[in-house]
């Protein structure tokens, strides 16, 4: 048995357990009996989600210390992040995004159907795909990540989508742990788009679990406090340096007309749209109106109490 | 030159042992992938991708090929179960989940647990015929003798539902119990034998009168059925206790319960009854039960979720 085979075996019945110990026997009181199939691949995300939490801790913890962008005196404003990627990451958030995309990615889609219409997956609209599992999921990641580009440019773009986008933007330690730190509203927004995304080109081949792990793990890269590019790569997958300009005080996102690195996985969509900038410069990260005090909060109820607040403002007054 | 020969010899004779080799064919829903296993061996053969969410198959009625029906995919499979071959795929066929044809092999009905949603298909060109919204979780099918109704268990909604195949028209649906699953005829043709999950028991349903006639305790989160071929009793796995139990059908009684390990699903049992092969929804393996002595003889890996399992020397589904 290889290394992978045996990894696999012990995974396999980690779930099994936790299912069979842990969740199934909640779902019969809680009266979610009917989703017990979802339910044990909802355990496969949450388990995931530790494995992919240990990686970060194991790698990405290290590479900061040794190769550091900033130096921070503490990493005292790091703690919210961690809240952030364990609610994401374990599953919490996936979970509430779920119940609320319900009536729209399913009760949509059968009306849809009813009314004669089957949504297309990839490999309908790219014959060549059909039966190529592995290239289909590439060609997803790739699709994905294109409209990802588009949907984080409108985050900025419109002023009550950046109310909400700054909670994310705000985080002045940035870190391995930040790419999670989002405005729950900015979540519904996403999962919105991409639950529509999904009626229009399916869901990718869901086989591939470690390789699903990449992208989130590359994302967790490009926010650490690590002062890397990739060098003869730099052009071809967003680098914790590239990212980092994006976050930048008065650089990346706040360079008005000149707005930049908004890529998340492959900055080719910041070069092909004349948003990318290669700049050499490392700023420190976070909002300008913070440095004249505007509070966007250090706790994650007051971050998503504050976001509130501006997205009121955004649509009453027209500004954040 | 010698050792091209050899190289088509070899390769003509592992093909002639694959052909005659009876084969099990399982479906491994959560990674879209079929998993060919050699039952006189027990060995897997191959393993390959088939489509998105592949949950169950079924012979077509003049046995020229197997269909899998990927619910992710909505389209249609037809597989040579002995070579492997897929012969062809029917597209935009609407997340076809459970499948069923009706006995006079006139009807191919498709249930989509996912999106409440019934669709009858005339079964010689699987044009679509009538759609028939049906909530909640349209899940398992049985058909009565006469093929003049299809019925189905409505997880969501603790229901069992009637179509009339003739009128195509929804005749009743009942109240059947906490989280409904398998539905199956009795050999006898009198009752519909329900798997009633939420409450650990089959629901004994006279189907002439939409009514409940026995509640038979099972296992935990009873699910799906499979006769055991002498037309008196019939397999019952209880998913979440990882037991199975029969059912004797004369009695309406549980005869036996033995152990299975990890979500014991979709069953297929050998024609000589001496073999039940189980797929284990929750450990990526199937078991093989002696049936001589109720225990799992053997486990074979396969891929993810499988569910669906089929081979073609199977006992009578009567």
């Amino acid at each position: 048995m290889t290394w992978f085979e045996t990894f696999m075996n012990g995974f396999t019945l980690t779930q099994a357990w936790l299912f069979e110990h842990c969740v199934n026997p909640l779902l019969p009181p809680l009266g979610l009996l009917a989703y017990q199939e979802e339910a044990f691949d909802a355990t496969e995300f949450a388990l995931v989600g530790v494995g992919e939490v240990a990686l970060l801790i194991l790698i990405f913890r290290p590479l900061e210390a040794l190769f550091p962008a900033e130096r921070w005196s503490g990493r005292r404003g790091v703690r919210v992040d961690i809240l952030y990627t364990l609610l994401h990451r374990l599953g919490f958030i996936p979970l509430v995004m779920f119940v609320l995309m319900w009536p729209l990615t399913f009760k949509l889609d059968a009306w849809l159907r009813f009314h004669g219409f089957i949504p297309y997956t990839l490999e309908d609209l790219i014959p060549p795909l059909e039966n190529r599992p592995l290239p289909t999921f590439f060609a997803y990641l790739v699709i994905i990540d294109f409209f990802s580009y588009w949907l984080h440019r409108f985050q900025h773009r419109l002023e009550w989508w950046w109310a909400l986008h700054g909670v994310h933007h705000s985080q002045q330690t940035m870190s391995y742990w930040s790419d999670d730190r989002t405005h729950l509203l900015d979540d519904v927004l996403t999962a919105t788009f991409f639950s529509l995304l999904s009626l229009a080109i399916g869901v990718e081949p869901g086989q591939f679990i470690l390789l699903m792990m990449i992208p989130r793990i590359l994302q967790s890269l490009a926010h650490a406090n690590i002062n890397w590019r990739f060098g003869p790569f730099e052009r071809c997958l967003v680098s914790p340096h590239y990212h980092r300009y994006h976050h930048g005080i008065g650089t990346g996102s706040e360079s008005g007309q000149s707005s930049c690195n908004f890529a998340v996985l492959f900055p080719i969509w910041d070069i092909l749209f004349g948003t990318a900038n290669f700049s050499k410069e490392t700023p420190p990260t976070g909002i300008a109106d913070q440095q004249e005090g505007r509070d966007y909060g250090s706790g994650f109820w007051a971050q998503q109490r504050l976001g509130c607040q501006r997205l009121w403002y955004a649509l009453t007054l027209g500004k954040a | 030159m010698r050792s091209l020969l050899m190289t088509v010899l070899a390769f003509f004779s592992l093909t002639a042992l694959t052909c005659r080799a009876e084969v099990v064919v399982v479906l491994n829903s959560g990674e879209g992938t079929i998993t060919r296993i050699d039952r006189q061996s027990y060995q897997p053969i191959d393993h390959f991708y088939v489509g998105r969410e592949p949950h169950h198959l079924m012979s077509l009625p003049d046995n020229s090929a197997l269909i899998v029906a990927n619910a992710v995919s909505n389209d249609l499979v037809f597989l040579n179960p002995k070579t492997g071959d897929i012969l062809r795929r029917l597209p935009r066929i609407s997340d076809p989940y459970q499948i069923g044809f009706s006995p006079d092999k006139r009807w191919f009905v498709a249930n989509s647990l996912r999106l409440d949603r019934v669709d009858v298909y005339d079964a010689h060109d699987f044009h679509l015929v009538k759609r028939f919204e049906l909530a909640s979780m349209p899940s398992h099918m049985a058909f009565s003798p006469d093929s003049s109704t299809v019925f189905i268990t409505l997880q969501g909604s603790d229901q069992l539902a009637a179509i009339d195949l003739l009128t195509r028209a929804v005749k009743w649906i009942i109240p059947i119990g906490k989280t409904p699953a398998g539905v199956i005829l009795t050999p006898d043709g009198k009752h519909l034998l329900v798997g009633v999950m939420g409450l650990n028991e089959v629901a004994v349903v006279d189907y002439k009168t939409a009514q409940i006639i026995k509640h038979i305790p099972a296992g935990k989160g009873t699910h799906n059925f499979m006769p055991e071929g002498d037309g008196r009793h019939i397999f019952v796995g209880n998913r979440s206790g990882d037991t199975v139990s029969i059912i004797d059908t004369q009695t309406l009684t549980i005869t036996k319960t033995f152990p299975v390990p990890g979500g014991p699903d979709d069953m297929e049992v050998s024609a000589d009854g001496k073999e039940l092969w189980i797929t284990n929804r929750w450990i990526r393996q199937v078991s093989v039960v002696d049936l001589s002595t109720d225990k799992v003889v053997r486990t074979i890996p396969v891929g993810k979720s499988p569910h669906g399992i089929f081979f073609e020397n199977h006992a009578a589904r009567q």
